[in-house]
């Protein structure tokens, strides 16, 4: 990562300058990254007097186990759940409320748009309370509709002022046109505004599956099974029982966190956009 | 916040936002009113259930004192308030975001703005490097702060070695009052500077280049076309990159689990992790509510006021 | 998005399936036992409990102790909750039992006289107004743990230490000879909560509690609690704890003690066996290494020197729990597995005659402690019930990391007492 020199003015110290500066940046990124994947291959014992060096002997042990376990299969299956279900549901809810307010004229639309963008006001967590109360009476706790649910609310606001923002650069004359051929709202959003929109419903998917994905006050306090847990919480519980067994720890974080980075090395053009754009736009 | 970044997609069609939405009668008129019907009322019962009941049930409940089971009875006014206000902790929690918050404005955002202004240009490596600074964005906080408990571990941590290497005891930044807020500092900006430099990247890469040029044409050195170009060019993204790092300040809990819990003796809280430590964890639903009410309180007054004062124009 | 449909319809029906899955009665039982020695003997009682009675499903949950405290109001909230919970007694349980939570199970318990075969006073601590909501298992007394090796390399001995200045004295003797006197979990707040507690105790016995609970004598802010904590300070100034002990847990400085790394911590009586699967080792330190005083006394304290701090624990019966999960817990604490876990000296037993199981030196000795104990103060943290339990573990970490003086901290119990809940 330290390959940053350019091919020209080599001799020039402001270039110099500016590779170390990256280069020391660089370090203080990676070397917490790579010292925790490098040490879930080593011994308790050799993490000790080498903690940021390589291993002096691969020892596959921690990784295998963890592999092979079902606990970390379970914690990823119910993240994926949780995720996905929050994605969904915020995608179908958010899309046919961004249509309403983008398509339709009606008496108060502008006053309902208002109320929704509230929710970028503030988090979750001033509220927390209450609706841990309100999932509790509404016989959620412990479900994963308990976590999904308030993560698609509060993912509301921003998502559907995105979507709407979109929606509206279709081309007006596009709907005018369905609308007299006898095409219903419904349908034009159905095959035509949903299929146009595909990039930012990956945008407002990815920041949405982000978030939830990497969530940890929600299912702390909706979730008691640890058959539920999602990977954040469940990666707490491991680190407590296992208090200092740092090599056994730092071997499940980064299993953890490895579906993140494959995911994000895999698609990072689109993550950066949408997290980004997110932020921008919202 | 118009500014439309690089990545945003665009169906090379006319720009068509400024039409009217349409309002035809006849046949579409059924259909509209199912849309009506269909379409709005599941994103609003959602978002009243789950957002906006649950912020006046706090403000309801901050009057009782009341342990969550059955129904609030025990009616105490304002007194959950007055106990807040009395608790140290709250207090620590309080100054610990204005520490993060000054953190992010004075290292996190220059830190962001330079890296931003060096990898905006394009060279071998400046993707790559782009990209290794956006990953710990990315990464869950919990993780986050477990991996940095490991640096900070007093006997196998980066920390630890590097003061073994030099023969002392080492210290157990964590779990020193004088230190474990520091510590979290550094993990706050080794985890969002990477987000803020991409907010800046995307802004520079939409500047207007011929400004940039014609400047140069016209004699400016480097760092005159940087200070009278392009930072006045960056001002509404570094607003909206303060706007952030303020509000980011006021959510941030998943990062001090793992690394403290908000201590040790309540040294290192947030606003949040008081919440949860004194509210939650001990189903004081009065008390905890109270305290969420303040941080609502906080966080409208201000968005408003930070929207009025500096981003009019926006 | 065709593929994140399938994945949402797989889901819920996942979800539809968990919920037709039970068909027998199966009775959840939520534990925190590290000690997977212990762990054992009772997976064995459950089985043959299921053995001897067809249908009935034993499963054991786990959850780590602190996770425990913090998430159990939720927990009991849930529909799902566990039948059997684990319990301090106390006011902690005084709230679960106004909040009716709790299962009255007092008929069952009286029935056949079963409830005589248990000692009465550790009956009582889970009666409230005539009720039983649970039944005690074990009794624990706090004291000093120590390392023989250690205590022999710093020239303590620790049979002599037997007032406070002769503790203070001690420390100073270690740590002259580079020997960690006193490993601590202080992030867990709660083992150094045992100093002022204790100290409370030996200053003001068992009329200075009673009396700051009816709120005489300025109450917690009293002068026997402002005491307590300045001679805890008196402690602390002398740096006697482990480097980095605010930010240890307490199984972390458990497993440092059974790693023969620290002389002495101020323990649970059955730290004596758990720091052997807490050590790195996993053997941690052997009988003839370990040594026990009890809490030193104050010169001129009002509290008996055979007054003990220590726990009263049992298991509750959440409402709603199938009546098998109540004869199960009968089934459980009987004479015969009492005498069973007692020879494996996990408890002090509280079934009469289980005590007989008993065959450690160590176990007899707590066990006469307190047999011979008038005054035997549950943890307070436990005791003052959940919140203002709490305040007293935080001014206990708060003394000990130096951020508050010994008359704030009282005064800020008696606060957190007057607020009530």
């Amino acid at each position: 990562m330290s390959n940053v020199e350019t091919t020209r003015a080599p001799f020039d110290p402001a270039v110099l300058y500016r590779a170390l500066f990256l280069a020391a940046i660089a370090i203080f990124v990676l070397v917490p990254l790579l010292a925790t994947g490098l040490g879930g291959f080593k011994s308790l014992g050799e993490l000790r007097v080498n903690p940021f060096g390589l291993p002096r002997h691969w020892d596959w042990q921690n990784y295998a186990d963890i592999l092979f376990s079902k606990r970390y299969w379970q914690l990823l299956r119910n993240s994926l759940i949780i995720s996905t279900l929050a994605v969904t549901l915020t995608l179908i809810v958010a899309s046919m409320a961004a249509f309403t307010f983008a398509h339709v004229k009606f008496w108060g639309s502008s006053m309902l748009l208002s109320y929704l963008t509230l929710g970028l006001l503030f988090p979750a967590a001033t509220a927390v309370l209450p609706l841990f109360i309100r999932v509790r009476d509404l016989g959620l706790l412990d479900t994963y509709f308990g976590v999904a649910l308030p993560q698609v609310a509060f993912s509301l606001a921003m998502s559907v002022l995105l979507l709407r923002r979109f929606f509206r650069d279709i081309p007006y004359e596009l709907l005018e046109a369905a609308l007299v051929d006898g095409c219903s709202y419904i349908k034009f959003f159905r095959y035509v505004t949903l299929p146009l929109s595909r990039p930012i419903l990956a945008t407002v998917g990815t920041i949405t599956f982000v978030n939830s994905w990497n969530a940890y006050l929600l299912p702390l306090v909706m979730l008691n099974t640890d058959e539920l847990y999602p990977w954040p919480l469940g990666i707490m519980v491991y680190q407590g029982e296992y208090s200092s067994e740092w090599h056994l720890i730092l071997a499940f974080i980064t299993l953890t966190i490895l579906p993140t980075i494959i995911l994000f090395l895999l698609a990072q053009k689109h993550i950066v956009a949408g997290l980004t754009a997110g932020a921008v736009k919202g | 916040m118009a500014r439309r970044i690089a990545s945003s997609p665009s169906l090379g069609l006319v720009d068509a936002a400024a039409t009217a939405p349409v309002a035809v009668r006849g046949p579409a008129w059924d259909s509209r009113y199912t849309v009506l019907i269909l379409f709005l009322p599941p994103a609003l019962l959602l978002f009243t259930l789950f957002v906006v009941l649950p912020i006046g049930e706090a403000a309801w409940y901050s009057a009782f004192n009341w342990n969550g089971f059955g129904k609030p009875t025990n009616w105490i006014g304002l007194d959950n308030y007055r106990f807040v206000l009395e608790t140290r902790a709250f207090w620590l929690a309080l100054r610990n975001n204005g520490l993060i918050i000054a953190v992010s404005l004075l290292i996190q955002l220059p830190l962001a703005l330079t890296l931003a202004l060096m990898l905006a240009e394009r060279f071998r490596g400046a993707v790559a490097l782009r990209m290794l600074f956006f990953l710990p964005y990315i990464l869950a906080e919990i993780a986050t702060g477990l991996i940095f408990s490991f640096v900070y571990d007093g006997d196998y941590g980066l920390v630890a070695s590097i003061w073994r290497f030099f023969g002392a005891e080492a210290p157990h930044l964590l779990a020193s009052t004088d230190t474990a807020m520091l510590a979290i500092l550094i993990v706050i900006v080794w985890k969002y500077f990477g987000f803020h430099m991409m907010l800046f990247i995307a802004a520079l890469q939409s500047l207007d280049k011929n400004l940039v040029e014609a400047a140069r044409i016209d004699g400016a050195t480097r760092s005159q076309v940087l200070r009278h170009i392009v930072v006045p060019l960056l001002y509404p993204t570094i607003r909206l990159s303060v706007f952030f790092a303020i509000i980011g300040s006021l959510q941030l809990f998943d990062l001090v689990m793992p690394l403290t819990r908000g201590g040790p003796a309540d040294s290192s809280n947030t606003l949040v992790s008081f919440l949860y430590n004194n509210g939650i964890s001990r189903m004081r639903v009065g008390y905890g509510s109270a305290v969420g009410v303040i941080l609502f309180t906080i966080c409208v007054t201000f968005a408003f006021t930070y929207k009025r004062w500096f981003m009019r124009d926006e | 998005m065709r593929l994140l449909r399938k994945l949402g319809l797989a889901a819920t029906a996942w979800l539809l399936a968990l919920g037709a899955a039970s068909a027998d009665t199966t009775v959840k039982w939520l534990h925190i036992e590290v000690n997977p020695a212990q762990v054992k003997i009772w997976e064995e009682v459950a089985r043959a409990y299921e053995a001897s009675h067809p249908g009935v499903k034993i499963e054991m949950q786990f959850l780590e102790n602190e996770a425990y405290k913090a998430k159990l109001p939720t927990i009991l909230q849930s529909k799902d909750r566990p039948h059997i919970i684990y319990s301090w007694a106390g006011g902690v349980l005084k709230a679960q039992v106004e909040a009716g939570v709790l299962e009255d199970i007092t008929d069952s318990v009286k029935s056949g006289g079963y409830s005589d075969t248990i000692a009465p006073a550790a009956l009582a601590a889970f009666t409230q107004n005539g009720r039983v909501f649970g039944l005690p298992v074990a009794l624990s007394q706090v004291g000093f743990l120590y390392n023989k090796d250690l205590m022999a390399k710093g020239n303590v001995d620790a049979g002599k230490i037997k007032t406070w200045d002769d503790l203070l004295g001690a420390v100073k003797t270690l740590k002259a000879a580079g020997v960690t006197p006193i490993v601590v979990g202080g992030a867990d707040k709660w083992p150094l909560h045992f100093y002022w507690t204790h100290l409370a105790v030996r200053v003001g016995g068992k009329p200075a509690f009673d009396a700051a609970l009816k709120g005489e004598n300025g109450g917690f802010a009293g002068e026997t609690f402002q005491k307590s904590g300045e001679l805890f300070k008196q402690l602390v100034d002398l740096q006697p704890f482990q480097n980095g002990f605010l930010g240890f847990k307490n199984p972390q400085a458990v497993g440092y003690f059974g790693d023969g790394k620290a002389a002495m911590i101020l323990a649970i009586s059955s730290f004596y066996h758990t720091q052997r699967a807490l050590a790195a080792d996993k053997v941690g330190l052997s009988d003839d290494k370990l040594g026990w005083f009890d809490f030193p006394v104050v010169p001129g304290g009002k509290g008996e020197p055979s007054d003990t701090l220590g726990g009263i624990t049992g298991w509750l019966i959440t409402k709603g729990a199938p009546k098998e999960a109540t004869d199960f817990l009968k089934f459980f604490i009987s004479k015969d597995v009492q005498a069973r876990l007692a020879s494996g000296n996990f408890i002090v037993p509280v079934v009469k005659g289980g005590e007989a199981g008993l065959n450690s030196a160590f176990m007899k000795r707590i066990a006469d402690n307190l047999s011979k104990s008038n005054y035997h103060q549950n943890f307070y943290d436990q005791s003052l019930g959940p919140s203002v339990g709490r305040v007293v573990n935080d001014v206990s970490a708060e003394i000990a990391g130096g951020s508050m003086n010994p008359q704030d901290a009282a005064k800020a119990i008696e606060a957190a007492w007057k607020q009530g809940n």
